[in-house]
């Protein structure tokens, strides 16, 4: 009973949305170019996935624009996650590093991630660049701020703990300040990881010819809402996948992930 | 008892220490002397804010001294290190680590073998009797399990010296006077040198060859009573019920 019951839980949700959807189109409670009804995406959805290019609009693009996409994502959350947690950490455990940090981070932390766009687009033009530069900028913040915090508030007990046993600062900082930390830094990176989909959308709506945010944007201007359904739940598919696999590569790595958090 | 070697592990020297706070400088620990002789058991018996703990961590080496000094074995103490191991109250277990991994947590830096390193984990593992819950986090056992996990991992390092800060203050009652047989058969085997800092003073009589009740700051230490009791010590005998009441007007004094 307890078995079905926590595999069943995540769906109900999804599943009553969907009735509803289905709902609204059968009832034409709201006309079919403002929402196209579940079957009508779902088939553009299964064009767009597994048609052959060239069929169809849109027609067999997932897979080079979901590479297209990933690798923004993932180069954008990769550069974000070594200078956060680099920089994330020290400036928990150092005071002049926190606060030469500090007052600089958080005033940057104030300026909504989108002001960054039409720089980003005189610096890098169009393309790859600006849209690493934006996800690697927004999800610094959240791996940055989670890791000061956890290591931080690693209590001194565990590192008097590990003096007197005789260990060293490098082991020290490897052995048990990071693990100690790594609940925190888990959530920092998990933040990271979603906020880097929400802006490797917004890079991509400036004008890339491939990657799932272009992909919207484009059937905006044609006038495919069916598509631009599909790609919100692509995305949001996506975005569900690369946290689970985040989070289990995390848990298959560090023993500290595995077992506290 | 002692050895044929008279020279004291710890000798303690006119030992001051102050902290500053608020631009008011707060001394806690004022000209203290004693020494500690190898294989000794002694307790600090005090109330909360005599210092007491701040004097363990002076011999830890976690803070340093303003005034005096503690030489151990003859060389002044300057950083913590595994010759003068600490068992905390509690919560100073790693958490990510399982009561095996605890235990060996002190081991992995040194050169020995892979072998040998987990014939002592067991041998500690035995000897605190967890051997059953090797594999176990320290979040799954109970309070008293944790300080023998955090006694077997200071003990696989054969320190000179075992500190212990209130170790089983945190336990039920019960539990407490069954780690405390456990510490007491583990010094007859181990023959360390501990000491061992409480605010109980029937921990203090059960447990020390010498009890040092100390004087609320700032101030030296008050009286160091010897206590002449044949081990194993019952609470019922009178003579013990004659040291708790000695050590009781001590503290109260103070």
């Amino acid at each position: 009973m307890k078995w079905s019951l926590s595999w069943g839980l995540p769906w109900i949700l999804p599943i009553a949305a969907l009735g509803f959807w289905i709902l609204v189109g059968a009832f034409n409670w709201l006309p079919s170019y403002l929402l196209p009804p579940p079957l009508e995406v779902a088939q553009t959805g299964f064009v767009y996935i597994f048609g052959t290019p060239g069929e169809a609009p849109y027609a067999g693009r997932f897979l080079s624009d979901a590479i297209a996409s990933l690798y923004r994502v993932c180069l954008g959350f990769l550069l974000a996650s070594v200078l956060g947690l680099v920089l994330g950490i020290l400036s928990g455990r150092v005071s002049r590093v926190r606060q030469m940090l500090g007052t600089s981070v958080n005033g940057l932390r104030a300026v909504p991630g989108i002001t960054w766009l039409p720089l980003a687009m005189v610096w890098f033009g169009i393309g790859l660049k600006t849209t690493v530069f934006l996800v690697a900028m927004a999800a610094f913040f959240p791996i940055y701020l989670n890791a000061a915090d956890g290591a931080a508030r690693v209590s001194p007990t565990l590192l008097q703990a590990g003096a007197m046993m005789g260990v060293d600062r490098i082991r020290g900082t490897f052995a048990i300040l990071l693990p100690a930390a790594m609940p925190s830094i888990v959530t920092g990176l998990r933040l990271g990881l979603g906020i880097s989909w929400a802006y490797l959308v917004l890079g991509e709506l400036s004008g890339v010819p491939d990657g799932l945010g272009a992909v919207i944007m484009d059937a905006r201007m044609l006038g495919r809402i069916d598509m631009i359904v599909v790609g919100i739940c692509l995305i949001a598919i996506m975005g569900r996948i690369t946290d689970l696999m985040l989070k289990a590569g995390l848990k298959f790595c560090f023993k500290s992930a595995a077992r506290m958090t | 008892m002692l050895s044929d070697n008279p020279a004291p592990v710890l000798d303690i020297q006119r030992l001051s220490k102050g902290f500053k706070g608020n631009g008011t400088q707060l001394t806690v620990l004022k000209d203290l002397d004693f020494k500690v002789m190898p294989g000794e058991l002694i307790c600090i018996l005090g109330r909360s804010g005599c210092g007491k703990s701040t004097l363990l961590k002076l011999l830890a080496g976690f803070i340093l001294p303003c005034l005096g000094q503690i030489l151990f074995k003859g060389s002044p103490i300057k950083s913590p290190g595994p010759d003068r191991c600490v068992v905390f109250q509690e919560d100073a277990l790693f958490p990510w680590l399982t009561v095996e991994e605890n235990i060996g947590f002190g081991l992995k830096g040194k050169k020995i073998t892979r072998a040998e390193k987990q014939k002592q984990v067991d041998r500690f593992l035995d000897l605190v009797g967890l051997s059953d819950f090797r594999n176990y986090l320290p979040k799954e056992i109970s309070g008293g399990m944790k300080q023998r996990v955090a006694l077997a991992r200071v003990l696989v390092l054969n320190p000179e010296i075992l500190l212990m800060d209130e170790p089983f203050a945190a336990l039920d009652a019960q539990t407490r006077e069954k780690m405390q047989d456990l510490l007491l058969s583990l010094w007859e085997t181990l023959g360390h040198t501990i000491v061992f800092v409480t605010h109980d003073v029937r921990e203090a009589v059960a447990l020390s060859c010498r009890t040092m009740v100390m004087n609320k700051m700032p101030g030296p230490l008050l009286e160091t009573v010897a206590i002449d009791l044949e081990r194993p010590r019952s609470e019922e005998n009178e003579k013990f019920t004659a040291y708790t009441g000695r050590l009781k007007a001590l503290v109260s004094t103070s």
